[in-house]
């Protein structure tokens, strides 16, 4: 009875019949109390969103997938202390649960907790500097130290747990080298290591041990005791990494497989034991259908790894998972690559000594099957995943000839990237939120384990792991230098990927991102707009696209922007601060600080929605405020320097200058290409009277970025105070080129001919800076340094100026 | 051009806009002030002065000139004051002569600017720039509207909105002057 009820709940969970899961899974609980079904019930609640149910029932529960269950429910009722109990290794239990994923939500749950506690460090750090600032002869002197004590006592506060978090991200992917979640918050969190090292040969190697493992799960109701197995098998054999202890348990595996007598439609060749192929042997072509095991490990990450083609038997569910073909249609790409792919996989292949293990385990397991049907297969999945043109686009792309992926696994990643997305964020979101309409937090670990049975060849899993890698690579040095804001360099890496995966809503709005952050506000909404045609579903990246059109003060695409977007999905913060900016573009403030306000609500870990309320209580005035908004955005994402910025702002506003000056050199410190935080680090600076310095920030300033008119502008106004107007005049003249249309430039001209008294040439001046109609402030200061023009002349009995 | 700008002619306003319309360079300076008035009716207080509804209205009960006084924590550029009012709807209560005056408290008021209504159904514009391209602004603490006489002789006043503008400040602190142009805009603020 126990084996049917559970086999019906995760036939439910699978088919997503939640209430009915949970109705039978709690007569299950009834019926045989058990750790391991509490477990399913657990995560039918999780499933259907009932996070406090299912901590209530976890709580106490000792073995390892309750526990990782449990820490997932507190992490979303936010009880953090908790999850963190749940998953740290003590005495009862040596290891953290669930490997990979529960390393990863360790990680979050410190993350989160660090930033809880930054506010006491942030206000702490305040005082200090009121303090500093109280015995301003001593500043002068100490000044530098006390900086830098500042900082060391800044660094010292955040350290403990954001180490603990990167420390757990680090091995979660160490134990799951395709758990892309992780990387991203270690690049999020500025952490992060190289692509190339992280996503590398020995992850290869670990991708196919747990791919050949997971190899051959099956639809009987024994899956549950083989989900046992395996995870324990998986954890052992991710310890141990030699190629030596794999043959065992991959050995070992097959005779529990065997034993367990699991019918998978093309088993035997898996069963017919080490024997040596030739490593590059041309997989022959077989009858049966090759599949990928759809076990994932954690249900966090197992996304990632991607399921098989076949995917007739599988629900919904199921087909939105990755229809990964690569490892199938690997070989056929093979001979058609030129460039990484083979250099990637004859640097593996070379590496004969340690795929020993490779040529043992994987023998005559040749699942070559038909590539074509394979394919087919997974390009009508793909039409399945996304709709649309793009989907036939997608196809005849991929009957080209291109640089590694078929067209399944390139949807198949673009899922990746999606459903890896909002299964880590699991409603918690971080800094770059998900769409909250995907509020599927954990999938039943039963139904994937009852995907069909997989038969890789160790060449294919090889080939698949390398192309999965080659790819991950790519994606994640991009995306880890555009989070150090090196922009042009993460640009140059995104323009290496294949076509089919640059033209996905991901890579696209990563693209923009990269673009606005260097300014370069038209590349970014064409990029962003791109993103937009890829995928109109996806939220994601749409906030900074609304501050792009904002920037371009595109009203019209921005409220079409912000309709469509809250259409969408109107519980999503990326909207309402679409929306938002919409409002401020039409400079109503009130709304739009409403709106953000909104967003900030419907996700209190999205940065961004701190720092547009505090750029809005700024545009109202309301300084406290509008304080307190960028350091709640500081305290979730330090390294967003925009909060940074914002503070400067406000700083530079009230005169408090050292104040200023720093939080602009911490933004500079976060993004030091920005040409805009050069130039107002130099305001800063040059309002401290530290005008070399200034000066000399205005010179980077104007190398980082010569489209920007600014430094320019500023340096000619330090030069004036420092009483070179020679200098002033030549810097003016130059700008003059480079915008010929800007009243400030004329008028500051005006003012220093005024100063050396070259009449005509001020009057010509200012005569052109009102031509160029500047604001009614302007208008009159101008009009006054006019009249002043007149006195010494009709004083001197020079000629009259009219 | 030193005249005195203060005729009698030029004091004249008729007619009144049915519509506010105000330069996109200005902005509503009424919420960073005290405001306070001289006598009012119960309900008819200085709250309705400022409610945005043109359909309640200040309602003085004491004698003339019936003050509205505007004081401001700081010193603050002052550019134009709007008032509603409505013949029609008021007649004998509807405001005839005003006098602005603008000081640092009530010790040193001074009047910058009178005007004669006549008549007057709608927003009235009163700009408290003088000729000189230097006083296009009022720097001051405090601005006190002064209704010193009403149509037909009335002795109590009705006014049912008042607002004052400045300029707006620039967005970019530390600057000698705004920006103008798109590039010089786009490139000064990060958002």
């Amino acid at each position: 009875m126990e084996a049917i009820l559970a086999d019906s709940v995760r036939n439910s969970l699978q088919q997503l019949m939640y209430r009915n899961a949970i109705f039978m899974c709690e007569r299950l609980c009834a019926e045989f109390p058990s750790e391991k079904n509490l477990h399913l019930l657990a995560s039918c609640y999780l499933q259907n969103n009932q996070a406090h149910c299912a901590y209530h029932i976890l709580k106490g529960t000792h073995i390892a997938e309750c526990r990782y269950l449990f820490a997932l429910a507190c992490f979303q009722m936010d009880l953090l202390n908790e999850a963190e109990a749940a998953l740290s290794p003590n005495e009862c239990n040596v290891e953290v649960p669930n490997g990979a994923a529960g390393h990863f939500l360790l990680g979050l749950v410190y993350s989160v907790k660090e930033s809880r506690t930054q506010d006491g460090a942030s206000s702490m750090l305040l005082t200090v500097k009121c303090v500093l600032m109280a015995y301003n002869p001593i500043i002068e002197i100490f000044k530098s130290d006390k900086m830098e004590k500042s900082q060391f006592v800044e660094k010292s506060w955040y350290t403990d747990r954001k180490h603990s978090a990167i420390n757990h991200f680090n091995q979660a992917l160490s134990l799951d080298p395709l758990l892309w979640a992780a990387y991203e918050e270690l690049c999020i969190l500025g952490a992060a290591e190289e692509a190339t090292l992280v996503f590398d040969d020995g992850a290869s190697l670990l991708i196919q041990k747990q791919y050949l493992q997971r190899g051959l799960p099956s639809h009987s109701s024994q899956a549950t005791n083989e989900d046992h197995e395996i995870t324990s098998n998986r954890s052992s054999v991710s310890d141990d990494v030699s190629p030596r202890k794999l043959k065992h348990t991959y050995g070992n595996n097959l005779r529990e497989m065997s034993g367990n007598s699991y019918a998978t439609t093309s088993n035997q060749p898996l069963h017919g034991g080490p024997t040596s192929l030739p490593f590059y042997s041309t997989p022959s072509p077989m009858a049966t259908q090759a599949q990928l095991s759809g076990v994932g490990p954690p249900p966090v990450c197992r996304n990632a790894l991607p399921n098989g083609p076949n995917m007739r038997t599988h629900g919904a569910d199921v087909s939105q998972r990755v229809t990964m073909n690569s490892a199938v249609a690997g070989p056929r790409r093979k001979f058609v690559d030129e460039g990484k792919l083979r250099k990637v996989s004859e640097r593996l292949f070379s590496d004969s000594g340690q795929r020993r293990s490779m040529r043992l385990a994987g023998e005559s397991v040749n699942a070559n099957s038909s590539t074509s049907v394979a394919s087919g297969n997974g390009i009508s999945h793909s039409s399945k995943y996304l709709g649309g043109s793009k989907l036939n686009s997608v196809a005849s792309r991929s009957s080209t000839l291109r640089k590694s992926h078929p067209s399944s696994s390139e949807i198949a990643d673009e899922g990746n990237h999606h459903e890896v997305y909002d299964e880590s964020r699991l409603n918690v979101t971080s800094s770059t939120s998900s769409p909250s309409g995907d509020n599927r937090s954990l999938e039943p670990e039963g139904a994937t384990r009852s995907h069909g049975a997989v038969i890789l060849s160790s060449s294919k899993v090889t080939d698949g792991a390398s192309d999965i890698l080659g790819l991950l690579r790519l994606l994640g040095e991009g995306f880890r230098l555009s989070c150090l804001c090196r922009c042009q360099d993460a640009l140059s890496i995104y323009m290496k990927l294949p076509q089919k995966h640059y033209n996905t809503g991901w890579v696209l709005s990563q693209v923009g991102k990269a673009y606005f952050e260097m300014v370069d506000y038209l590349e970014a909404d064409r990029a962003f707009s791109r993103a937009r045609i890829a995928s109109p579903y996806s939220l994601d990246g749409m906030d900074i696209y609304s501050t792009v059109l904002y920037h371009l003060k595109e009203d019209m695409k921005l409220s079409y922007l912000a309709q469509e977007l809250i259409s969408t999905d109107r519980l999503a913060s990326q909207s309402w601060c679409a929306m938002g900016n919409c409002y401020s573009l039409q400079k109503d403030h009130e709304t739009a600080l409403k709106n953000f306000q909104r967003s900030v609500q419907l996700n209190s870990r999205f940065a961004y929605a701190h720092t547009l309320c505090g750029h809005e209580y700024v545009a109202l005035e309301d300084f406290e405020n509008g304080i307190k908004s960028y350091q709640s955005a500081l305290r979730i994402d330090s390294r967003h320097y925009n909060a940074w910025y914002g503070l400067g702002m406000i700083y530079l506003r009230q005169e408090k200058f050292e104040f200023s000056e720093h939080h602009f050199r911490m933004a500079f410190q976060i993004n030091p290409l920005s040409s805009v935080i050069m130039s107002y680090l130099g305001t800063a600076l040059h309002a401290l009277r530290r005008n070399d310095e200034a000066l000399e920030m205005m010179e980077r300033a104007v190398l980082a970025d010569k489209k920007n008119p600014l430094p320019l502008y500023q340096k000619a106004n330090i030069l004036v105070s420092i009483d070179d107007l020679d200098g002033a005049l030549a810097v003016l003249e130059e700008l003059k080129e480079y915008a010929p249309c800007e009243s400030s430039v004329y008028a500051l001209m005006g003012n220093i001919y005024k100063r050396r008294n070259m009449y005509d040439n001020a009057m010509l001046h200012f005569g052109l800076a009102l031509d160029l109609k500047p604001s009614a402030t302007d208008v009159a200061l101008i009009k006054a340094a006019i009249e002043k023009l007149h006195v010494p002349d009709e004083i001197d009995e020079g000629d009259s100026m009219d | 051009m030193a005249e005195s700008s203060e005729g009698e002619e030029e004091g004249k306003l008729t007619g009144g806009n049915p519509q506010l319309v105000v330069d996109d360079d200005l902005r509503d300076m009424a919420k960073k002030a005290a405001w306070s008035v001289s006598s009012c009716k119960p309900g008819n207080g200085v709250s309705s002065l400022r409610d945005d509804n043109l359909d309640t209205y200040w309602q003085s009960d004491g004698a003339q000139p019936h003050l509205v006084n505007i004081q401001f924590q700081k010193k603050v550029k002052l550019q134009l004051v709007v008032l509603y009012v409505d013949f029609k709807l008021d007649e004998s209560y509807t405001p005839s002569k005003i006098s602005i005056r603008a000081g640092d408290g009530f010790h040193n008021l001074k009047e910058i600017k009178t005007v004669e209504l006549v008549k007057p159904t709608g927003w009235v514009y009163i700009s408290l720039s003088g000729t000189d391209p230097r006083e296009t602004f009022v720097n001051t603490f405090m601005l006190q509207i002064a209704v010193l006489s009403n149509h037909l002789n009335g002795r109590d006043t009705h006014l049912r909105q008042i607002k004052v503008y400045g300029p707006r400040p620039n967005p970019i602190p530390h600057q000698p002057f705004h920006f103008t142009s798109t590039e010089f805009i786009t490139y000064s603020i990060l958002r």
